[in-house]
């Protein structure tokens, strides 16, 4: 008996959107209930475990580092909830991070603790989902609390999500430099996305969020810094996933751009491509652009001629209302490089590790100077990891 | 309206409208979505990896979030 | 790890709900729901029972009162006035009342004279279908929902499956089939295509992990005069059965509309290749002497040749 593969002409495969082709087929799937559940909770648990290793220094010092055990366990509880937490136990020990290079002072070596966790829990419907969850964290002079509410909702055809995250934080702000500093500070974020299928190999993504704090913004370690009892922030976020069918390779990009009321506007441009080799390995290179504006308070380093450092020209003849030297609001650009293997041992256990390196320059600030006199600042991060799927 | 707020303001309408046009090139149908479930091209990522990068650029650099609500604070920043 | 087989008589097929899972007691549960729902999907719409909706509107005929329906009824008239429409006017839920011509557990042709009086009742754009409301203008009218309600009671009981958080297994309703997802060890479940000439024997096979499979074939009901097969899919425009195809099989994402478009490839004859085609759907085609033609989409499983082991 004679088989035979029938030739199909290449219009078959065209693309405009509402084409006839497949139009029994598109009739069928808007059947409602022939098509199965779509959001349905992951149908794996995932357990896995990871410890972090992070070093940073400025010429001439090494200053503060980090080594973080941390845990995460998935665990879906019916075909409807799933539940996550994680933990992470920060250790800190090093000298506090300089503001102003100039000052070298004798900054004794600190060892801090911070422990954090939450949990959330997710319930999922057709075509949505809910989720309630809560965080904690705890340093020795810091205490943060949060509790945050989201909802996701798909379209008919599963190519567009909506979500939607609304998350309010308290913290408390102590010093053991000034055992009767008992501040407060609270946060209210509003985030609305949407995530779009464009092709079989592209997602986007687009969030805003919106952030309100009021309360205690400076750092009691510092003097001078006297920053505003409140900080609001406008935050947009864009991400593109692409696939390469070909290659078997996948390119995550994203831009995001953040603006608050301390008059800082910062540009964070990344990108990865995820290349598996064989079918048990992965390699990702990344590569992660950054730049900032300095704060409307920020001072160069350049001293009242007769008070000298830390204060700068003028600061008690004519008092600044804000005032802070921290490098972290200087203007500047920083870049990242990391690469990161990952190993599929069998479906169900896999292992990663991942090696960045941070380098941070007022020189390297795009859209305008960086802020002078400060010295570059590098850091080092390394995370291995072990993942159990069960 | 301050500048930095306009430029946001714009870009967000802008995205928005290319987000929402809808017709844009090719929505997969149903039994394409096969690519886009793979682990690589969900937009969470590493679940951990993630909560310890977010956390260190927190630390060192002043923007933060923007990637999903609920993180808490630290004192760090 | 547990591979069970849930079998039952439905829509006079014999039936079959698979499941694979570690705990029997919730694969039996899983089951048993899914199975009510065929029965549910079957009541609701069989010519034989006087409460169904179908019968309703029947009855209705020539009385110039339209049957209001609910909300799944609508879907499915939807569907089917699309299905006309898309498979210029061969696909029609009027031509049930051929049977009325058509003997075919005696084996004898119609005449002329019950042809031609037949005619009239049939013709899905002489339908009132309006707001939910429905109304057969001539009394003899009929609905059959037969073309597509077994490939729909699939799909349903394959949601049903879902709902109950099953993954592994599939739904076959006397051979349209839809495949709830892989086996538990991720491999694909293999179905064969009837032969259309040997009872025992498949033509081909095919590895499915998701999807619905679907066939037609003119040995399902049928007689032989003179050297002639009268096969039971009847053209609405002629009342004469087809005769270009011996089988059309189709895999799709949803059983109905596998099934639709096995059956509108059928009524189609010589243009079924081109027709099956367009729609961008993976087929094999089985003419009368027994020749294949097969076609795949890229994404879509292969038909492989032979019989299947």
């Amino acid at each position: 008996m004679a088989w035979v593969e029938v030739a199909v002409a290449a219009t078959e495969r065209q693309s405009a959107c509402g084409d006839k082709a497949g139009a029994i087929i598109a009739a069928a799937l808007a059947l409602p209930g022939v098509l199965a559940h779509a959001d349905s909770a992951p149908e794996h648990g995932e357990v896995a475990v990871k410890y972090l290793q992070y070093k940073d220094s400025q010429p001439g010092l090494d200053r503060i580092k980090v080594t973080a055990p941390s845990i995460y366990v998935l665990a879906p509880l019916s075909s409807q909830w799933a539940v996550e937490g994680s933990l992470v136990s920060d250790s800190v020990s090093g000298a506090t991070p300089r503001y102003h290079t100039a000052i070298s002072g004798a900054t004794p070596r600190m060892t801090d603790e911070r422990h954090a966790g939450d949990v959330r829990i997710t319930r999922y419907e057709e075509r949505s989902s809910y989720s309630v969850g809560i965080s904690k964290s705890k340093e020795h002079d810091y205490d943060s609390s949060a509790v945050s509410v989201g909802a996701s909702f798909s379209s008919d055809d599963n190519n567009r999500t909506w979500n939607i995250g609304l998350g309010f934080a308290s913290d408390k702000i102590g010093s053991e430099n000034d055992p009767t500093l008992a501040e407060r500070k609270r946060t209210t974020e509003l985030m609305f996305g949407v995530t779009q299928a464009l092709t079989a190999n592209d997602l986007i993504q687009l969030n805003v969020t919106y952030n309100r704090g009021r309360g205690f913004y400076s750092d009691p370690y510092k003097e001078p810094d006297i920053r505003p009892r409140q900080r609001d922030q406008s935050i947009l976020l864009t991400r593109w996933n692409h696939h390469f069918s070909d290659l078997g390779a996948t390119v995550r990009t994203s831009y995001r751009f953040y603006h608050d009321t301390f008059g800082i506007n910062a540009h964070t441009l990344a990108a990865e491509w995820v290349q598996p080799l064989g079918a048990m390995f992965t390699v990702t290179p990344s590569l992660r652009l950054y730049s900032q504006s300095a704060a409307k308070f920020y001072f160069d380093p350049v001293y009242d001629p007769t008070v000298g450092a830390p204060y700068p020209p003028g600061y008690f003849t004519n008092p600044p209302e804000f005032i802070s030297a921290d490098q972290r609001l200087s203007a500047f650009g920083a870049v990242t490089v990391g690469l990161k293997f990952a190993v599929q041992f069998t479906p169900d256990w896999s292992s990663d590790l991942k090696m960045e390196r941070y380098e941070q320059r007022s020189k390297w600030r795009v859209g305008g100077a960086g802020s002078p006199g400060l010295d570059p600042f590098s850091a080092t991060f390394v995370q291995v990891g072990l993942n159990k799927r069960f | 309206m301050p500048t930095p707020a306009r430029h946001l303001l714009a870009a967000c309408a802008l995205a928005a409208a290319a987000a929402l046009s809808g017709c844009a090139l090719a929505p997969p149908q149903p039994w394409e979505r096969g690519n886009l479930a793979k682990p690589e091209m969900t937009m969470g990522g590493d679940a951990l990896d993630q909560r310890f990068v977010q956390h260190i650029y927190g630390s060192k650099e002043n923007a933060s979030g923007g990637y999903g609500v609920g993180g808490g604070g630290c004192g760090c920043n | 790890m547990s591979s069970c087989g849930f079998r039952f008589q439905a829509m006079s097929s014999v039936c079959e709900v698979r499941l694979e899972g570690d705990d029997e007691g919730v694969l039996g549960e899983a089951a048993s729901l899914a199975i009510d729902e065929v029965h549910r999907i079957e009541l609701k719409y069989s010519r034989y029972r006087a409460d169904s909706i179908v019968s309703l509107i029947n009855a209705a005929a020539g009385s110039g009162e339209s049957v209001a329906v609910d909300d799944e009824t609508a879907s499915l008239i939807d569907f089917a006035a699309q299905l006309h429409g898309l498979s210029d006017g061969l696909f029609d839920i009027t031509s049930g009342v051929l049977r009325k011509a058509w003997d075919f557990r005696a084996g004898r042709t119609p005449t002329d004279a019950e042809l031609q009086a037949l005619l009239p009742l049939m013709g899905w754009s002489l339908v009132a279908w309006r707001d939910q409301r429905i109304a057969l203008p001539r009394a003899g009218m009929e609905l059959d929902f037969g073309g597509f309600g077994k490939e729909y009671a699939a799909d349903r009981a394959m949601s049903v499956l879902a709902a109950q958080g099953q993954r592994h297994g599939f739904v076959n309703l006397g051979g349209d089939i839809r495949v709830l997802g892989p086996r538990a060890d991720g491999g694909a479940w293999r179905f064969g295509i009837q032969h259309p000439r040997r009872a025992d024997a498949t033509i081909a096979s095919v590895d499915m992990v998701d999807g619905a499979l679907a066939s037609s074939g003119d040995y399902e009901r049928f007689f032989e005069r003179d050297g002639r097969r009268y096969c039971h899919i009847l053209d609405p425009r002629t009342g004469w059965p087809v005769s270009s195809w011996s089988s059309v099989s189709v895999t799709a994402p949803a059983c109905v509309a596998a099934g639709a478009l096995s059956t509108i490839a059928m009524l189609k004859g010589e243009q079924a290749l081109e027709f099956l085609s367009t729609q961008r759907a993976a087929f094999l085609a089985v003419d009368t002497s027994l020749r294949t033609f097969h076609h795949e989409p890229a994404d879509a499983r292969r038909f492989v040749h032979g019989d299947i082991q």
